[in-house]
């Protein structure tokens, strides 16, 4: 019968004491959303990425800073066992971008946890005895939507490229470790492995999840969009261009130097990817303290582009963006309208008459899908198929085809990962392949 | 239990019912053994070879659990081998040419003197029912048997047909008459049948060989014993490879016709991986020659056995196959090769002790139950009949696990899914191959043979101290320094042939896998007082160790998932939130554990997480089960 102890069991069904990360709320644009980290190590994460977060005094909400993220939090520490999954937990309010959620669970996977799988904080609590008779309905309803989700999100991308090319990709992993395990199991039947077959076997696999990795970066920017900030000094039109880009009155516009004074945001559409435009302060030394934030919140958003549109308006000035190496930026003379000594590097574009803003949205269009290859319009890789493929490309990478049983270990582990992104299992199918395409006798 | 009857009624004397008859009789049990001929007690009616890869797992497994299969190997083997010795330790797999009729005459004559076993021939027709148990059986001369528990192993015995070529007869095997009246009986009672069907190859004569076109497969040198029993075994014999020509393709593929496997005649299932030659043919067309073995039936026989020809085509065109072959142009037929179609029950219908879920008091084992392979049956044989007497007595089952054993992953496979095939272990089966080597046997296994009973106190705590000192050694090796200091750096260098610039351990240089451990054993004292295999088990180990690490973390998960049983009273189709798809994987397969449940189809994570919520809720909800072993001791789980 069932152990009488009501901890030891229970502490960990998932695996080992690791510290999970995922989002809390909804996938989409948000004003807030909610970021939760469980488990033994989220004190030491919390240490690292936010050190004024304070287990000491939990459950209360306090705001924080966050590192790398460039931004605050508010943050509430809940202490083992008095959080919803009974262990440690911290929930993180951020700004409900993606960009910013998706860096802070970067940072918190840099800093050493893993992103949760569809359910596992719920499944921790359930298995840490946190839910009661009535919970355990909403137990039913929340992991019954998160089914009903994957379900939909696997059906689609089963129509896809991407559900083929792992499929296709896993079908040759397989075909190796049968081969593998054929030389293992059947050795004493003539089956003798070839070498070169089993290297040029492992190659091709290990290219085709190079190549699948490769296209994660625009995968991940196809599901998440893209950031445009416009940039520039003070009364350089920067609002002007934000509204003629989205096509409405969105930005107040005045005519004096730092109108603007946060940072503002709009979607739209470009080249079939949701770009969040960015209007910010105009850079200069501030002359108040609100506008002193509103600059330090639009370097705050140079920092987090993916395209910086930076103006230097005709009659005159200028202002250093400091974007990031990886970043694109693209040059603007603004207010062409005005006269103005020709600039090879910017592209002159007036609000006021229309002139250069065609070519300017071809050139934005162009830049922000130039990152992504065509795939067929399907393949939306998101973060857990990274991790996974990324995974399953470290254990090909040190798969040792010269000690059969450990190589087959490697391809093993590797199939299993791939097998846990399409959702099926490993063992079947590996018999039948040996059994498929070897010859084996007694 | 019955009066004056049997606690155990054992019926047939193969390699199943051998191993559970002196297993149950060991542990003091009064057991019944009725076989249709005591000539054949133990027989091994196709290859005279115990072990091999996975099987050779399971006999070493067997051994440690206190069985006797590795015991007898070790009395009538002739030649000794530990095949993939080119190969990790994991997949070493020892095996042994045996002389089959002194193997019969051992175990025939350890079941007639075991205390506790009363060996009869006869032939058993029907069970006897008492109170919803099976209390007993009828044999053909009218006598009726009581006992606590019966236990079938009938092998290829029931509804047997042996085909060679169109020729069809009634027979368990070669010369043997079948069981007719059982399988109709089995039915009755409700279990589930099936046809499958297996092959042998022909016997030639010892004599009519030409020894000098074929090459010599001659034992290890140093010939490795199966049991902790025996103190040394000798090579004997010497085997042979040769190889069919490619004529051999077609005189198989113009007579396809008369073979019935092909023609129709045979309706049974085969197994893929003992494909008979024309189905190599058939599936291999590309492979243009096949690996034949011959191989010496025994000492003071003159029969070889053709390992590889296993066919049930007509004697002439086996006549022809053989004669092509460069070697056996004189070949002279003892016996020709056949097929053998048999009645197996669809082993999901028992539990994980061999019992019938339908019928309490009735185990199966070995072929009977879809497996192949005399190791195989005796694994079951020794679960089905510990389990027997166990149960008997009221006490705990012994229920193997999977990532612990091959017997565990035998026994799991089996009830855990439907097979349409004759079931092979093979190491790709087990998960966890690597921590499951041969050489970890004993530690693995013989604590629960000790607690069973069946491993004398003496011999288990000299084995504990072997593996104590084993790991002391390991830990020893990895506590080392070897700092990268010049003179260190040379000797090294030259002792182990690598450059350790780094400070490291001795445990870091034997790690890796260029470096010849017997060579830095050597000049180690720690390592080499270890007797060989024990160092090479610690070597072995520490090679792997990067590898053991996540198997280690997945066994201790699975550990926890083990202590939570699912009650049999569980309706799974009323756990609220639960998709379809898992209830009815659950109540089709009726899992112990939740670590069991994990594996079913269609059992997903949310699935497991609701199934873990809900046994939580009935453990808070109910008093504590008193004296009902709930303690820990669901052993063995050393």
């Amino acid at each position: 019968m069932v152990k009488a102890s009501s901890s030891g069991w229970s502490s960990d069904l998932s695996g080992g004491a690791d510290t999970i990360v995922a989002r809390a709320t909804a996938p989409g644009p948000a004003a807030l959303a909610v970021v939760r980290l469980s488990g033994p190590g989220v004190r030491r994460i919390a240490g690292e990425i936010s050190p004024a977060v304070d287990f000491g005094e939990p459950w209360r909400a306090r705001l924080v800073a966050v590192d790398g993220v460039g931004g605050q939090a508010v943050a509430i520490a809940y202490a083992a066992p008095r959080s919803y999954t009974g262990e440690d937990l911290l929930e993180l309010t951020v700004h409900g971008s993606a960009f910013v959620v998706s860096s802070l669970i970067e940072r918190c996977v840099a800093a050493g946890a893993r992103p949760a799988s569809p359910g596992e904080f719920t499944r921790r609590a359930v298995a840490n005895g946190k839910l009661d008779l009535v919970q355990a309905e909403a137990v039913r309803d929340l992991v019954g939507a998160e089914t009903a989700w994957q379900a939909r999100n696997a059906r689609e991308q089963l129509d896809g490229m991407l559900s083929q090319r792992l499929a296709s990709l896993r079908g040759e992993l397989l075909e190796l470790l049968a081969r593998l395990e054929a030389s293992l199991d059947f050795v004493d039947h003539g089956v003798e492995p070839n070498r070169d077959d089993l290297a040029s076997r492992l190659a091709r696999c290990r290219e085709k999840l190079a190549s699948l990795l490769a296209t994660s970066a625009a995968g991940e920017r196809i599901r998440d969009g893209v950031r445009v900030v416009i940039v520039g000094p003070p009364n350089s039109g920067k609002s002007t261009l934000f509204n003629t880009l989205l096509g409405t009155e969105r930005a107040i516009v005045a005519p004096h130097p730092g109108t603007t004074r946060d940072v503002l945001e709009a979607e739209l559409e470009i080249s079939g990817l949701r770009v969040t435009l960015v209007d910010t302060a105009g850079l200069r030394e501030a002359a108040d303290p609100v506008e002193e934030e509103g600059v330090r919140r639009a370097r705050a958003a140079v920092a987090s582009a993916t395209v910086v549109l930076e103006l230097a308006p005709a009659d005159g000035g200028s202002s250093v963006a400091g974007a990031p190496e990886e970043t694109t930026t693209l040059r603007v003379l603004s207010k062409a309208d005005l006269p103005h000594t020709a600039a090879a590097d910017r592209l002159p574009v007036s609000c006021t008459t229309g002139e250069g803003v065609d070519r300017l949205r071809a050139v934005l269009a162009e830049t922000v899908a130039g990152g992504v290859p065509d795939l067929g319009g399907e393949v939306a890789i998101s973060r857990r198929h990274r991790r996974g493929l990324e995974r399953a490309a470290a254990e090909l990478g040190s798969c040792d085809l010269d000690h059969p049983e450990l190589g087959a270990e490697s391809v093993r582990w590797a199939a299993r990962e791939l097998a846990e992104l399409v959702g099926e299992a490993v063992t079947e199918d590996l018999l039948d392949e040996v059994f498929a395409s070897f010859c084996i006798g007694k | 239990m019955a009066a004056a009857g049997y606690d155990l009624l054992v019926v047939g004397a193969g390699h199943a019912g051998v191993e559970a008859s002196t297993s149950a009789a060991r542990l003091g049990a009064r057991v019944g053994v009725v076989t249709l001929s005591l000539d054949t007690v133990a027989q091994m009616p196709c290859n005279p070879a115990m072990g091999g890869i996975g099987k050779g797992h399971l006999v070493a497994e067997l051994d440690a659990l206190g069985g006797i299969q590795g015991w007898a190997t070790d009395r009538a083997g002739l030649q000794f081998k530990v095949l993939n010795r080119s190969r990790g330790p994991a997949v070493w797999g020892p095996r042994a040419q045996c002389d089959k009729q002194r193997y019969t005459v051992i175990l025939r004559r350890l079941l007639q003197h075991l205390a506790g076993i009363d060996l009869m021939e006869g032939e058993v027709t029907g069970l006897v029912e008492g109170a919803g148990r099976i209390v007993g059986a009828r044999l053909a001369d009218g006598r009726r048997l009581e006992a606590a528990a019966v236990l079938l192993t009938t092998g290829t015995f029931l509804g047997g047909i042996l085909h060679t070529g169109g020729e069809r007869r009634p027979g368990g095997r070669f010369g043997e008459r079948p069981s007719l009246g059982l399988g109709p009986e089995l039915r009755a009672l409700g279990l589930e049948l099936r046809r499958f069907k297996t092959g042998t190859p022909p016997r030639l004569h010892r004599g009519s060989i030409a020894y000098d076109r074929l090459q010599p497969e001659p034992g290890d040198a140093e010939a490795r014993a199966f049991s902790w029993r025996t103190r040394s075994v000798a090579n004997r014999v010497m085997c042979w490879l040769a190889r069919t020509p490619e004529v051999v393709q077609t005189i198989i593929t113009d007579n396809l016709h008369r073979s019935p496997l092909y023609s129709g005649q045979i309706e049974g299932v085969g197994p893929r991986y003992c494909p008979s030659i024309e189905d190599k043919v058939v599936r291999f067309p590309h492979h243009r020659q096949h690996t034949v073995f011959l191989e010496p039936e025994g000492l003071d026989s003159d029969s070889m056995y053709v390992n590889g020809l296993s066919t049930s085509l007509p004697r002439d065109v086996q006549e022809q196959v053989v004669r092509a072959i460069p070697g056996f142009e004189a070949a002279r037929f003892l016996r020709y090769g056949y097929a053998v179609e048999y009645d197996v029950v669809a082993p999901f219908q028992v539990l994980p002790t061999l019992e019938c879920r339908s019928l309490p008091g009735l185990f199966l084992a070995g072929q009977l139950l879809g497996t192949s392979g005399y190791e195989e049956a005796a694994a079951l044989g020794f679960v089905a009949g510990v389990n027997a007497v166990l149960s008997a007595r009221g006490k705990e089952p012994f229920l193997p696990e999977r990532e612990r054993s091959y017997v565990g992953v035998l026994v799991d496979d089996l009830c855990s899914a439907d097979h349409r095939e004759p079931y092979r272990m093979l190491t790709s089966r087990a998960e966890h191959r690597l921590l499951l080597g041969v050489d970890s046997a004993r530690e693995r296994m013989m604590p629960a043979g000790h607690r069973l009973g069946l491993i004398p106190e003496r011999v288990f705590h000299v084995e504990q101290r072997r593996w104590q000192r084993r790991r002391e050694v390991r830990d020893e090796l990895a506590a080392r320094a070897v700092n990268p200091d010049p003179a260190t750096r040379a000797a090294v260098r030259a002792l182990a042939g690598v450059d350790p610039t780094t400070p490291t351990t001795w445990a870091g240089i034997l790690r890796r896998q260029d470096v010849d451990a017997e060579q830095v054993a050597a000049a180690l004292p720690l390592l080499a007082e270890l007797p060989a295999e024990d160092r090479r088990t610690v070597v072995g180990e520490l090679r792997y160790d990067g590898y053991l690490v996540r198997h280690r973390r997945e066994v201790e998960r699975l550990a926890r998932l083990r202590h939570l049983e699912i009650p049999i009273d569980l309706e799974p189709g009323e756990i609220p939130g639960i998709s379809l798809e898992a209830a009815d994987a659950l109540r089709r397969h009726r899992p112990r554990t939740v670590a069991d449940a994990e594996r079913l189809p269609g059992v997903t994570p949310a699935a497991v997480a609701i199934l873990i919520g809900r046994l939580g809720r009935a453990r808070d909800s109910r008093p504590p089960m008193a004296g009902s072993g709930g303690d820990g001791q669901a052993w063995p789980e050393s």
